[in-house]
């Protein structure tokens, strides 16, 4: 649905995006992750046919970005992360206002706008004038703006900023509902639980660079070198670690919080053998779990080698 | 036809209809405006009949006519330099400010819509200005001297001239990404096109040559201002007094001849009356009539005819400068396509 070749961008002396690649499937939700100035804006601004790549391609539902900005145009649905409201319009006319720009009949603007304002919580506002709304209610607002032409896609940069936990909960359910509905959503954010839990892929760029890509669990695995286990134990916590330690899968045992910690290297049949292991010597094993480092984990290692 | 009518009629032009008659300041402008055109009529009125201690004769209603539609005109003229260029320098620039215009830029509207749309909604209200102030000119009915043709050719100078000043002001406000340079230049502009323009033909007026065949004409460039055809059309006279140039004295005292056959030859004389120059007989520069331009690439049109296409291809010139700068993603001939990876 969308696909990035070789962009790069260029300005002055400084490399905002360096022969950037990707894709994003047909109904997936991508999650762009990155330190403030990585190329994420940039990206999504190429994206969205607004600003010109010094070189490389990009392509939305097939539309060349370049050569048919008018089609990208009709086929995604852009919300930047920084962005004004008209004052003197309400909801409902702001929402009428750019599905006449989106040259939708005039028969259906305000059906549009009514399910819109519904979908994102706003049905209650829809005549209040929306340079009084408040900046989560605007970013929802936003939201219902960029789905006035039904679009294909969906290029959403920080939507969750600035939002209160409340209205990032609330903005997360109304991404699944999209998703649902079969939307291809592109999503930058520096929320990172938050994208491991909604995205079910992940690109992480730095300093222009894409670092890793690809559906988020594969990219925390291939990131995150060794992973860890939490295993608590009925007594026997040395006993247990000196069964752990020997084992030439573990790196590493010790206790942690009152609980044992192990990190490994392998995957879920290795942990399953080391589960085996400590029941097999006589341990009393009471919980076993993997913990997740998770997308965070994953970050900060695709993004530490360049740090100082 | 549908297509045209989409085109001239955009969503642009009903929002910014509603946003701006939603605000206090487009009544206070109308009103104000109303106010000050109204009470120049009546300080100018004022003055004529002071100056007058009995009845109007007819030619002196006429004159009083005459005078008070000018005033009037240049004056509206002046208003309307003031506000066209406020209400279209902001157009594009406070969008950018605002960081609506990319919300606007991944519509379904072309750049050129966009610029139409805000063009159209700022000059609409000065077309609502120009038509608020009809009821102040018909009084110039009242005295004479000013037929209908006349006014009629004065409001389409004036409209015209502030459609001019809107669309530079719209391609500054395109230019800029800040409303207030935008603004300072759109009055630059405005200042040129109306006084520049004007003061041009003063700095280099034509010279009077003694061997044309038609009368000299103020210089081409000195039409781009309104203000020239807007005071012809109120005096209906030929223009002797701008932008010619008498530097060696023909015709300003001279002994001429007129033989039967032939053009009538004369020779400048001194301040004693003693013939001037290298001697000989010289043409006598023959002397402008009616009020049409006697001369050079307008010879033949009306001053407000030659006024209105000036500004109308100057109009061209900004708009289209203005659709070139406009789009986020400029497609300008000169540029070439980035390359593929």
């Amino acid at each position: 649905m969308i696909a990035v070749e070789g962009l790069t961008k260029v300005y002055g002396r400084r490399t905002a995006l360096d022969h950037a690649s990707f894709e994003v499937p047909k109904g997936e939700i991508f999650g762009f992750v990155g330190p403030n100035g990585a190329g994420k804006t940039t990206t999504l601004r190429i994206l969205a046919a607004l600003l010109e790549p010094t070189s490389g391609r990009a392509f939305v539902d097939g539309a060349d970005v370049l050569q048919h900005p008018n089609l990208v145009h009709e086929r995604l649905g852009y919300m930047p992360d920084f962005f004004g409201v008209y004052d003197q319009l309400t909801a409902v006319e702001y929402l009428d206002f750019y599905a006449a720009c989106y040259r939708q009949p005039k028969a259906r603007r305000q059906k549009i706008a009514d399910d819109l304002l519904e979908l994102v919580g706003l049905s209650d506002r829809r005549d209040q004038s929306v340079d009084t709304l408040s900046r989560g209610l605007k970013q929802r607002l936003c939201l219902a703006r960029a789905l006035v032409h039904d679009p294909a896609v969906l290029l959403l940069d920080e939507p969750a900023s600035g939002l209160d936990p409340r209205a990032r909960v609330e903005m997360r359910e109304i991404l699944k509902e999209l998703q649902k509905m079969g939307k291809t959503i592109v999503i930058s954010s520096h929320i990172l639980p938050e994208l491991t839990e909604l995205c079910t892929m992940v690109g992480i760029i730095d300093q222009g660079r894409i670092r890793a890509t690809g559906p988020v669990q594969d990219v925390i695995r291939q990131l995150t070198i060794g992973r860890r286990l939490r295993i608590s134990v009925v007594g026997q916590r040395e006993e247990a670690i000196a069964v752990l330690k020997p084992l030439p899968s573990i790196r590493e045992a010790g206790m942690v919080n009152g609980a044992i910690e192990a990190a490994f290297e392998g995957d879920e049949a290795t942990a399953a053998s080391i589960l085996q292991t400590l029941i097999a010597a006589g341990i009393k094993v009471s919980g076993f779990n993997q913990l997740d480092g998770g997308l965070e984990d994953a970050f900060l290692k695709a993004t530490s080698e360049n740090v100082g | 036809m549908r297509r045209i009518a989409v085109a001239l009629w955009n969503p642009i032009v009903a929002k910014e209809y509603r946003s701006r008659m939603r605000t206090w300041r487009s009544p206070v402008a109308m009103t104000v405006y109303i106010l000050l055109l109204g009470g120049l009529g009546w300080a100018i009125f004022s003055a004529m009949s002071a100056s007058t201690h009995s009845a109007f004769n007819q030619g002196q209603a006429a004159s009083f006519g005459q005078g008070l539609f000018i005033y009037l005109v240049l004056f509206q003229m002046v208003l309307l330099a003031f506000i066209t260029p406020a209400l279209t320098a902001g157009a594009i620039s406070s969008e950018r400010e605002r960081q609506t215009i990319d919300l606007l830029f991944v519509t379904k509207l072309p750049s050129f819509s966009i610029l139409w749309g805000k063009l159209l909604a700022s000059m609409s209200f000065v077309l609502l200005l120009l038509l608020l102030s009809v009821p102040i000119f018909s009084l110039v009915f009242f005295f004479g001297g000013i037929e209908l043709d006349q006014l009629a050719a004065a409001f389409l100078v004036t409209a015209v001239a502030a459609l001019t000043l809107g669309i530079i002001g719209l391609a500054c406000s395109t230019a800029f990404n800040r409303t207030l340079p935008a603004t300072v230049a759109a009055y630059g502009g405005a200042f040129i096109l109306l006084a520049g323009s004007l003061l041009f033909g003063l700095l280099f007026p034509t010279d009077i040559d003694p061997n044309a065949t038609n009368a000299p004409a103020p210089p081409a460039v000195s039409y781009l201002s309104p203000v020239l055809p807007l005071v012809t059309i109120g005096t209906n006279a030929p223009v002797t007094w701008y932008g010619v140039r008498n530097s060696q004295g023909y015709g300003t005292s001279a002994s001429c001849a007129s033989p039967a056959y032939g053009p009538t030859t004369c020779v400048p004389l001194g301040p004693n009356g003693v013939p001037i120059g290298k001697g000989g007989l010289i043409r006598n520069p023959p002397q402008p009539s009616g009020t049409t331009i006697p001369s050079g690439l307008f010879s033949g049109w009306q001053y407000w005819q030659a006024s209105v296409t000036m500004q109308l291809l100057v109009s061209l010139a900004a708009l289209v400068l203005s659709a070139l700068l406009l789009p986020p993603i400029r497609r300008l001939p000169w540029r070439k396509s980035p390359v593929s990876a």
